[in-house]
């Protein structure tokens, strides 16, 4: 089972799930055969803070790299949920609509957000990042958000 | 106090640094000043922490309800630790959930719309704490 | 664990946080005065039940890191569990003694606070501060 790349910054621990890959703005995509699994990553959930309410896009929907596919709105911020992957919804996490702190508690397991059927994925693999290169990444905006406290 | 003798503890969590830990604790002081004081108490949960003789006993001879402010749920896993059963278990994100129109802000304060969204929390809560206060046993 | 760290200096800030007394409102404001305003980017803060409850990022910090425990009572919540979980503070500040060397009033209030509070708040923040710029120091 693959784990968990870390960083540490004060008394806050980020974590960048190994093999998924990544958005630069911060979402992953599980990949799993014809199919992923995409959700927010761990620096997304602890800079905007708990979710308080979550809207989605239907099953059914073609998505694309890239597109906005429903929104995240916490006590601090609302922001869109960016795919980062083309292809059609399949399945929206159920647990989501009463638990969207899920998202928070465990955004790279439970807090999954949808599964989408690819359609283009070597197209898509271009525009995503290792996990590796997305801890990278995502140092330096830790230190550009911890700039801003 | 209650017909049964028995008061209701309300127990916020602890939480510095966010706004539903500020609503949690605004919450509860609104049942436990305005709503029903009468039939309910505070202790502080850090007391519970360590232990405090007096803390335990309270809590140990009441019923008791938390509201915590994140899902580690600190208010209501410090109480089970002690092998007291929490009668009801809130989070403060809910009241937000269940009134989307009164947002909250303010982590060390909370603003004047997120004091109006605990006055309404604190007013629903009302028929539980009712409703535990007339049970005999804690 | 794997991966690289960041760390800066920083200092830890238990604070009590108690919520059924106006000492522990005070805690939780001077401590949130001195992270967003008196010193910015020095401070982390602790929170109390998690820290007690195993919270992996606030047991790691204070292992690492120096603390300060800021009390509202005589019970001195934070300082007994900090002293229990991580060893001995590097700094202990107990607010009645605090405003007892100021000349300043007891707080009265839990919320809606009035000039006495807010005066309590301002004298602890710079005391939290003061000690923040020892341990930094060191």
């Amino acid at each position: 089972m693959e784990g968990f790349l870390e960083t540490t910054y004060d008394k806050f621990i980020f974590r960048v799930k190994e093999g998924y890959l990544y958005l630069k703005e911060d979402f992953w995509a599980k990949i799993d055969g014809n199919s992923a699994s995409v959700g927010i990553s761990d620096f997304l959930q602890k800079s905007r803070g708990d979710v308080a309410f979550l809207e989605t896009i239907e099953a059914g929907s073609e998505v694309r790299q890239g597109e906005g596919i429903g929104t995240i709105e916490t006590i601090k911020a609302t922001f869109a949920i960016i795919s980062p992957v083309t292809g059609r919804v399949i399945e929206i996490n159920p647990k989501l609509e009463g638990s969207p702190y899920l998202l928070n508690e465990d955004p790279y397991g439970e807090g999954w957000i949808y599964k989408i059927e690819l359609s283009r994925l070597e197209e898509d693999r271009k525009g995503l990042l290792s996990a590796i290169d997305y801890l990278e990444l995502m140092k330096e905006k830790i230190v550009e958000e911890m700039k801003k406290k | 106090m209650s017909a049964t003798g028995k008061k209701v503890v309300v127990l916020p969590c602890s939480g510095i640094g966010k706004v539903y830990g500020a609503l949690a604790r605004e919450t509860a002081y609104e049942l436990t000043e305005r709503v029903r004081p009468e039939q309910t108490a505070m202790t502080c949960l850090p007391l519970l922490v360590i232990r405090d003789e007096q803390a335990l006993e309270l809590i140990n001879n009441n019923h008791v309800i938390t509201i915590d402010g994140c899902p580690k749920s600190c208010a209501f896993k410090s109480v089970e630790a002690l092998g007291k059963t929490v009668s009801k278990a809130y989070e403060a994100i809910h009241f937000h959930q269940a009134h989307k129109d009164l947002k909250p802000e303010g982590v060390a304060e909370l603003n004047e719309t997120g004091r109006k969204l605990a006055a309404v929390a604190a007013d629903e809560l009302a028929k539980d704490i009712d409703e535990l206060a007339a049970k005999e046993e804690p | 664990m794997t991966g690289l760290e960041v760390m800066t200096k920083k200092v830890g800030i238990v604070s009590c946080s108690g919520e059924d007394l106006p000492g522990g409102t005070v805690s939780r404001l001077a401590s949130r005065k001195v992270l967003d305003e008196l010193k910015p980017g020095e401070a982390v803060t602790i929170c109390l039940p998690l820290f007690v409850a195993g919270g992996e990022e606030e047991r790691s910090f204070a292992k690492n890191f120096p603390t300060i425990t800021v009390d509202g009572c005589e019970k001195r919540c934070a300082q007994k569990s900090t002293e229990a979980l991580s060893g001995k503070p590097g700094k202990s500040l107990l607010i009645p003694e605090i405003l007892n060397k100021r000349g300043l009033a007891a707080p009265t209030r839990r919320r809606n606070l009035g000039p006495e509070e807010r005066e309590a708040v301002r004298a602890v923040a710079e005391e939290i501060a003061q000690a923040v710029e020892e341990l930094t120091k060191r």
